[in-house]
């Protein structure tokens, strides 16, 4: 089969470029070895933050907090999207500090959409944290969405703008002969003028046979999520130096995460928990609101997530390899910049550049002279 | 309507369901204690808001979650009746709300 | 010290089992959510609330004494221990008394039992549908029992506690039978091999002939099942010759049993679709090993096959660790093995028999209804699953994350065949290749207070904790 582009990949990223490829009238095929949102993109913990961003990636995340909020109409989709905003909390008078001297640097930089909260404000806005909290930082857009809700609705957008997707498609290899990429699945093979690298925890494999090597590697952060409990916070939450990281969805099931990683192993496709840390995450969140000892957990699982020792994606061309091009290793962060890195992706594929500054995420960014 | 044929037996403690104070057998899972009581609504459904009831009575469907001394999600047909334990239709749907002892 | 074998459940299979494993002097303990050992099937024999326990059946006073040689064989029990995680690692994390212990032991034997098949006619969410097991449970575990309630459905266990009730001058309002005619014939067939095993027949017809004597109403070939109500069950309406309304608060549904299969899935356990049984069950060899040779499988959690099968799957699994543990050899097993594989063999025909006249009723497996629920928990009915599935969530786990179906407290124990079943009808394709949800731990909701106190217990606290 033949397309422009061939996409590696169906998570959001990929299913994000598909999308704004297709609508811009260019024929895509997105090969996925398993089923689009199968793995990080749609069991990851729906976060849509632009809080705490690393000040590469404001830019960025920016752009895509704006195309969050009007989502669901641009797509004619239900992403589950809920601006609820997000506060991450100060504990102690550390704490503090470093929300201070945060905010310098942000303003500095021209950034102005995290806000302060003094001890008062952040009760107002969550009644049930503990009272001994002294304040915490805040960023209004910011909310959740439903993961795999998202990533199938750029699915059907891009598949209604004419995009096209091979589920159950393993790569087994990838060259470029002449002018086209000849690439080989299980089961096919396809032809393409272009492909791009949305293979997430795979992407470094698939970086290889383009001809970039990249030091990606691979954690499992794991997640529990709760029964029903009466609805106790409107916004999510984080905290600036604790383990504490959880959303009340509007159905008033509670997503605790908290960045506890479990064992991740790639070569078996699987995770395991780690159930002792598991236990502290689970003591911080009492310990932070304690409404929340009551909370019954109905399941707890690890994603495999992919990430670059600099914890930023890799967003741009191939360093080695003509009309190719990358998008991953958003190492554990990657879901709130679908939208963005669509049109980005979109954008360098079809002119060769885009609006962005994306010289932090260069793919060769790590590479060392040997000796 | 349950009825129960237990043989007489002396250990009996007092619990109540849903304001009702009854007697119960030591031992007795939570469960029949309150079909004997005729109070036979474990849980309202999380998003309809309607009534169930018990349905396995063997742990597995996870129907009859009730709240029991003010803790939600216990399963009555596991649950074993203590002295002075108190037993309440669960109530948590998607709409609830948590009472505001924060400010 | 460390234990050799934990084995998970104390039914008739993990209660064998242990007998053999502690007979061989290998340190077994076995962790068991109630509060003795039994299992659903012989729940309860030792210490019945009945005056005149033995209007139940000689099969079920026959576990007294299995639970009599168990109690005494030095194994660990370890009664009220929930057991919601079993790692491939060989870790167990279980709740008692409000707290989460962890113990790890060289071989794993899980015997999780059965479940009831569900049976998702229109109304059965109603308060006052239960199930035919339930039945069983409430009469054995707390004497409880429903005055003038309607029974419905197919298989032994619908016959069983009919007759109980009967015996026990409990009024019955009617038996409505769904077992469809062809399955008789399909059956009749297999008679001459299934005769061999007379006895288990001869019980069988023998229960029948005492329902019929009763004079309670009697339905055959019953079909079009809906539960009569709005907001609680008022009777059972159904086809049989003729629509008929049978009044009552209580209707029990039963429509076989199936492997429990929530703990060996979490686990990443290979599992296999049985066309026959028309349910999955976990992958396992003729010495009940699974996909992972240190986890071992056992009883009607395993596979259906009946209370006396199960022991003899409990003692075969037993030997076949045994060898594993260092204890004996593969001719002592074997040797050990001969009489209960031998029963195992002759029994088959049987059980082929059973699962033939019961196959599940596909019109009552499957819900045609558009408004009937699915998902218990989380309320999707067959059109919010089929407007998932024309959105493109077209497996299990995509239909799951996209309408919630399976999201519930029951993990999916009441929808998941169910679901399985209506992708393999809308894909034409076959139930094994649309699979089934992945599965997390844990296997019970756990509080988040109790996970909080989450500690390792050593192997010699837990025997000490358990005496």
């Amino acid at each position: 089969m033949n397309a422009d582009v061939l996409i590696i990949g169906g998570g959001i990223q990929g299913c994000a470029t598909a999308y704004h490829l297709a609508k811009s009238g260019v024929s895509v095929i997105v090969l996925e070895k398993d089923y689009a949102g199968r793995h990080a993109s749609g069991v990851n913990a729906g976060g849509v933050r632009l809080l705490g961003r690393d000040i590469a990636e404001v830019p960025l995340s920016k752009a895509s907090m704006q195309m969050w909020q009007g989502l669901d109409k641009t797509l004619g989709e239900d992403t589950g999207f809920r601006r609820r905003s997000l506060i991450n909390i100060a504990a102690d008078d550390a704490d503090i500090e470093t929300l201070r001297a945060r905010q310098q640097v942000m303003q500095s930089a021209g950034h102005s959409h995290e806000r302060l909260m003094d001890q008062q404000e952040l009760r107002e806005a969550l009644p049930h944290v503990h009272p001994s909290c002294l304040g915490g930082v805040t960023s209004d857009l910011d909310g959740y969405a439903i993961p795999y809700k998202a990533t199938l609705a750029f699915k059907r957008a891009a598949i209604r703008a004419g995009a096209r997707f091979m589920e159950g498609e393993e790569l087994i290899s990838m060259r470029r002969v002449g002018p086209v990429w000849l690439v080989q699945t299980r089961t096919a093979d396809y032809e393409g003028d272009t492909v791009v690298n949305c293979a997430g925890a795979w992407a470094d494999k698939v970086a290889t046979m383009i001809g970039d090597q990249v030091p990606l590697s691979h954690a499992a952060p794991m997640l529990m999520i709760t029964t029903r409990l009466p609805h106790f916070a409107g916004p999510v939450v984080g905290a600036v130096s604790r383990q504490l990281s959880f959303k009340q969805f509007a159905n008033g099931t509670v997503l605790i995460g908290g960045g506890a990683k479990g064992f991740a192993d790639r070569a078996r496709n699987e995770t395991r928990l780690d159930y002792a840390k598991l236990a502290s995450a689970a003591r911080t969140a009492i310990e932070f609101f304690p409404i929340m000892a009551g909370a019954s957990i109905n399941r707890m699982w690890a994603g495999l997530e992919a990430y670059m020792p600099d914890n930023l994606p890799v967003i741009g061309p191939a360093a080695n390899a003509d009309r190719a091009f990358h998008a991953f290793g958003y190492s554990a962060h990657g879901f709130q910049m679908g939208p963005i890195t669509g049109k980005v992706m979109a954008d360098l594929v079809i002119g060769g550049i885009c609006d962005f500054d994306l010289t932090a995420f260069r793919i060769d960014r790590f590479d060392r002279k040997t000796l | 309507m349950f009825t129960s044929l237990r043989r007489p037996s002396s250990s009996t403690v007092m619990v109540t369901i849903n304001g009702q104070s009854v007697p119960a057998h030591a031992g007795q899972t939570v469960w029949a204690a309150m079909a004997l009581a005729g109070q036979t609504v474990t849980r309202q459904a999380a998003l309809s808001g309607e009534d169930r009831s018990a349905f396995c009575a063997m742990g597995v469907c996870f129907e009859c979650m009730v709240e029991i001394d003010g803790q939600p999600n216990q399963q009555a047909c596991l649950r074993r009746v203590t002295e002075g334990m108190t037993i309440q239709t669960q109530n948590i749907t998607e709409h609830s709300g948590a009472q505001n002892h924060g400010l | 010290m460390a234990f050799d074998c934990a084995i998970i459940g104390a039914g008739p299979a993990g209660m064998s089992a242990a007998i053999s494993l502690s007979a061989a002097g290998a340190d077994t303990i076995v962790l068991d959510r109630a509060p003795r050992a039994g299992g659903q099937i012989y729940r309860s024999v030792a210490d019945s609330p009945l005056a005149d326990v033995s209007l139940l059946g000689e099969e079920y006073l026959q576990g007294a004494a299995l639970i009599e040689a168990y109690e005494n064989s030095g194994a660990t029990h370890m009664a009220d221990a929930d057991v919601w995680h079993i790692g491939s690692d060989g870790t167990i994390l279980f709740s008692r008394d409000g707290e989460t212990h962890q113990i790890q032991t060289r071989e794993i034997l899980i015997c999780p039992g059965a479940m009831e098949r569900p049976m998702p006619i229109p109304g059965w969410t109603l308060p006052g549908v239960m199930t035919a097991g339930s039945a069983q449970v409430m009469l054995k575990s707390d004497a409880v029992t429903a005055e003038n309630a309607v029974f419905a459905g197919s298989g032994p266990l619908l016959y069983l506690i009919v007759a109980q009730y009967l015996r026990l001058g409990v009024k019955v309002a009617g038996l409505v039978d769904t077992t469809p005619l062809a399955n008789y014939r399909s059956a009749m067939h297999l008679g001459p091999s299934a005769l061999r095993s007379w006895p288990m027949l001869h019980k069988g017809l023998s229960l029948l002939r005492e329902i019929r004597a009763s004079g309670i109403p009697f339905y055959r070939n019953a079909r079009e099942l809906r539960i009569l109500g709005d907001q609680r069950a008022e009777g059972l309406s159904f086809h049989s010759n003729g629509r008929r309304d049978i009044r009552s608060d209580t209707v029990f549904l039963h429509h076989g049993v199936i492997p429990q299969t929530n703990i060996t899935r979490a686990l990443g356990l290979d599992h296999v679709w049985s066309d026959i049984q028309k349910c999955w069950h976990v992958k396992s060899n003729a010495w009940g090993q699974s996909s992972s040779p240190h986890i071992s499988v056992a009883g009607d959690g395993a596979r259906i096959s009946g209370a006396e099968a199960a022991q003899s799957s409990g003692r075969v699994a037993a030997a076949n660790i045994l060898t594993r543990l260092g204890r004996i050899n593969l001719q002592d097993r074997d040797q050990q093995c001969r009489l209960d594989h031998a029963f195992l063999a002759k029994q088959a025909p049987f059980r082929r028999f059973i699962d033939t006249l019961y196959n599940p009723a596909p019109a009552l497996s499957l819900p045609e209804d558009p408004d009937t629920l699915v998902c218990r928990c989380e309320e999707q009915s067959v059109q919010n699953l089929r407007d998932g599935f024309d959105k493109g969530a077209a497996n299990p786990n995509a239909l799951k994350s996209l309408t919630r179906c399976g999201m519930g407290p029951c993990q999916g124990r009441q929808c998941g065949p169910i679901v399985t079943g209506l992708l393999a009808k809308w894909r034409g394709i076959s139930e094994a290749d649309v699979g089934y949800y992945r599965l997390r731990s844990p296997q019970r909701l756990l509080n988040l207070k109790e996970f909080s106190r989450f500690h390792a217990l050593s192997a010699q606290s837990d025997k000490e904790a358990a005496e």
